[in-house]
């Protein structure tokens, strides 16, 4: 192969950087995706033990305020999908950062009214894994609506490759919390 | 093949930005390299504080034991004991290995073997290091508070580990400097295996990648999937220990439904058996480079080599059970792990087999890297050995928890990647630096430790096999094991011989960096493309960006007609026969 035959090989800047951030955010989320399974393996196994679940006569906390925070985050998981359709509109990327906030809301106002009934961190495992599980969660969220917001910011400069590299990795990272957490929802509150 | 060409970064010119907070991939090997090698100052000093305390108890440690204990006059106490040991374990894993062989030389062979001008992620790659000195801070900060370091033991299982049996706030900072450090080779893990993926030179299939970058490659993969793992196993633990949540607290059934302490072993196991692959791995592929490089030969298989590391990468991940047989486990899944167990031996012994036929028969060069790469496949061969007596469920039973289990990690985790890794410092340090280490004072380091380390560890396993059990203060309060005290002394003096090595390697290496005699750009006669550019290194690496038309092990070719015996990497494969 002479020199000038490689250098055709090589793709152009924007190209490699394409392929090299999406392997990259692919490895990433691997390893994310290992830390959520890890979680749920050690509840399947709390689950699978415990004679009766939720165990030492609790009762499962109401679906309502889940249901809502599993609506929010799908409709900004789609919002998020039209907008990866065409950057130039942003009212999608909008969406997904109000929807972002709402689910926080939403998650926050779960916590306070699991106190308000009662259900400490400390009051047996089930209560301690809601807790965990949603703050674990809720703590990858507010990374990610950290990535959304700079995503705006920079969108609203100009639209370039690296913005479109950029929106297509952020929309990764959201689309799997939001798959995270519905797995969660269904897991631990609804059966 | 390479999917797009990095372009030329300018040379950093202030002191900030070239030494500390650098992007250079070889700048940050070396961090690491500084790093790991304090850490292991650090852990040794420990571990010769452990063996003094077993082999003569109750008498205080020589010269800086009155200013480590002076409230005891020089004598460990107890509680530092278990300190020590869990620290010990901690640190020479996560704090000096795990840098030394992926972070150093990760870092700086990758792009350079590879033909490529940097890491992908370059700033992550900072972060990286960065995170690990925070990490480093938080672990040397928990030995100044109240109630001492961390003292459950490197595996830190609960009930030990929670608040009930560790109330200080070590532990806390134990979890959490474990849990910034896996961040950070997560990070690690990241970059490299985009960057494999991605930069390699044209030309460059996965099968001309050196072993080396197989090792180190398949070890990034084993750390992106598995450190996640014991991240939140640490989040759990740490929310237990602060929050008050009830994951590993034993006895909570009766009132609060049911946590369970032997989850976070499977947790712990699941992370940790890949653990000890993560860290043999790149010493498997810096070995099988060298022996074929000082045999000068072509590595005997290395396309199989390469398959088999695979294979027990593969492996290693369903195996993580043999680490519990003794929790009450059902025979069906003791036996299940034992036949998955046993089965890594088959690609072991396939890579072991390899390494023989790449010396045999070979004009082999017994230069300082290549007496450190023939220590390996010794040490790896008995450490390897005496693994299968584990693996067997019925003589684990018996030798679960005993000095025969310290003795055998110690020669697969401990003997054989430190010495791999002194192996690869020889053996780069002429890139790394520009100038060759001290031939003489590396050989005498290599056979002093040599001698230590097999006094240390072969009487490890013989006092485990008699019944010495680990973690003990003082074992000879048993009367059945008052007659081991000889073998005792024996194994501390040999670790205080291996320790005192040491001293050789230091002054080796710093007087080196300084005054060694000036390396040309291919010391050692090797093929590979870091060998292609000056010594030291370049910032940019290459001015040109290689293209590879050979496999790395090209030696000994009889058709080479240019007075040497091996090829680059970018010289057309010469007919064998021409």
């Amino acid at each position: 192969m002479t020199m000038t035959a490689v250098k055709k090989t090589l793709s152009t800047k924007d190209q490699g950087q394409e392929i090299i951030s999406s392997v990259g955010m692919i490895v990433t989320l691997v390893s994310f995706a290992m830390l959520f399974a890890t979680l749920m393996m050690g509840f399947a196994m709390y689950r699978l033990t415990a004679p009766v679940w939720p165990p030492a006569g609790m009762t499962k906390p109401s679906l309502v305020l889940p249901s809502l925070s599993t609506l929010c985050i799908f409709i900004s998981s789609v919002c998020f999908m039209k907008f990866e359709k065409n950057i130039a509109d942003k009212r999608g990327l909008m969406a997904t950062i109000v929807l972002g906030f709402a689910f926080m809301l939403i998650q926050t106002l779960l916590w306070h009214s699991l106190k308000t009934q009662g259900i400490y961190v400390s009051s047996g495992i089930f209560p301690s894994i809601i807790y965990a599980f949603t703050w674990i969660h809720a703590a990858h969220i507010v990374a990610a609506l950290a990535m959304l917001i700079w995503l705006y910011l920079s969108v609203r400069k100009e639209i370039s490759p690296k913005t479109q590299l950029h929106t297509a990795n952020t929309g990764k990272f959201w689309h799997f919390l939001g798959i995270v957490w519905f797995i969660m929802f269904v897991t631990i509150f609804v059966i | 093949m390479a999917f797009f060409e990095q372009h030329i970064h300018d040379e950093p010119k202030t002191f900030l930005s070239k030494y500390v907070f650098s992007f250079d991939h070889k700048v940050i090997g070396k961090q690491f390299l500084w790093y790991g090698i304090a850490f292991l100052g650090i852990g040794g000093m420990m571990a010769l504080l452990i063996r003094w305390t077993l082999a003569f108890p109750g008498e205080p440690f020589p010269v800086i034991g009155q200013f480590l204990f002076p409230q005891t006059g020089g004598v460990v106490p107890p509680d530092t004991y278990a300190m020590l040991f869990t620290l010990h374990g901690t640190i020479m894993i996560f704090y000096a290995i795990t840098p030394i062989l992926i972070g150093a030389f990760g870092n700086f062979c990758i792009p350079l073997m590879i033909g490529a001008r940097d890491m992908v992620f370059p700033t992550l790659n900072m972060l990286s290091f960065w995170l690990a000195f925070v990490s480093a801070i938080l672990l040397l900060a928990s030995l100044f508070t109240p109630l001492g370091g961390a003292a459950g033991g490197w595996v830190s299982y609960p009930t030990l580990s929670t608040l009930i049996g560790s109330p200080g706030v070590g532990q806390t900072l134990w979890c959490l400097a474990l849990f910034v450090l896996g961040v950070s080779s997560t990070m690690g893990a990241v970059n490299y295996i985009a960057t494999i993926i991605t930069l390699r030179a044209p030309g460059m299939g996965y099968f001309d990648m050196p072993l080396t970058i197989w090792g180190l490659w398949l070890t990034a993969i084993l750390n992106a999937i598995f450190l996640p793992v014991l991240g939140a196993g640490l989040l759990l633990l740490t929310f237990d220990r602060v929050f008050g949540t009830t994951f590993f607290l034993a006895g909570a059934a009766a009132t609060s439904g049911s946590g369970d302490p032997v989850l976070f072993q499977h947790v712990f196991w699941i992370f940790g058996h890949p653990e000890v692959y993560i860290l043999i791995l790149p010493a498997w592929g810096i070995v099988s480079d060298l022996l074929s490089f000082f045999a000068r030969k072509p590595a005997f298989g290395a396309k199989a080599t390469a398959l088999a590391m695979t294979m027990i990468t593969i492996l290693s991940t369903v195996v993580y059970g043999h680490h519990m047989y003794t929790t009450q486990m059902s025979p069906l899944l003791t036996q299940s792990f034992m036949m998955l167990t046993m089965t890594i031996s088959i690609p072991s012994s396939v890579f072991f087999a390899n390494w023989l036929g790449t010396i045999w028969k070979g004009s082999l060069r017994f230069q300082t890297p290549m007496l450190f790469a023939l220590g390996v496949v010794f040490v790896f061969g008995l450490g390897g050995l005496t693994g299968l007596y584990l693996a067997t469920v019925s003589t684990d039973l018996y030798l679960h928890d005993t000095y025969f289990v310290v003795g055998h990690f110690h020669y697969t985790m401990a003997a054989s990647v430190l010495l791999g890794g002194f192996a690869a410092t020889y053996f780069w340090f002429p890139k790394m630096f520009g100038r060759m280490m001290n031939e003489t004072l590396g050989k005498i380091h290599f056979w002093i430790s040599m001698l230590g380390l097999n006094g240390v560890f072969m009487g490890m396993m013989i006092v485990g096999y008699a019944g010495m059990h680990r973690r003990i203060y003082n074992p000879f309060v048993y009367d059945f094991l008052q007659k081991l005290i000889p073998i005792n002394t024996f194994i501390t003096i040999s670790a205080i011989t291996m320790g005192g090595a040491q001293i050789f390697f230091v002054i080796n290496f710093i007087y080196s960096m300084y005054k060694g005699p000036k390396a040309d750009q291919n010391p050692w006669g090797v093929g590979t493309l870091e060998w292609t550019i000056p010594s030291p290194a370049p910032h940019y690496n290459f001015a040109e960006i290689p293209v590879v038309k050979c496999g790395p092990h090209e030696l000994g070719n009889p058709g080479l007609k240019n007075g040497r015996d091996f090829q680059y990497q970018t010289e057309e494969l010469v007919e064998c026969n021409s």
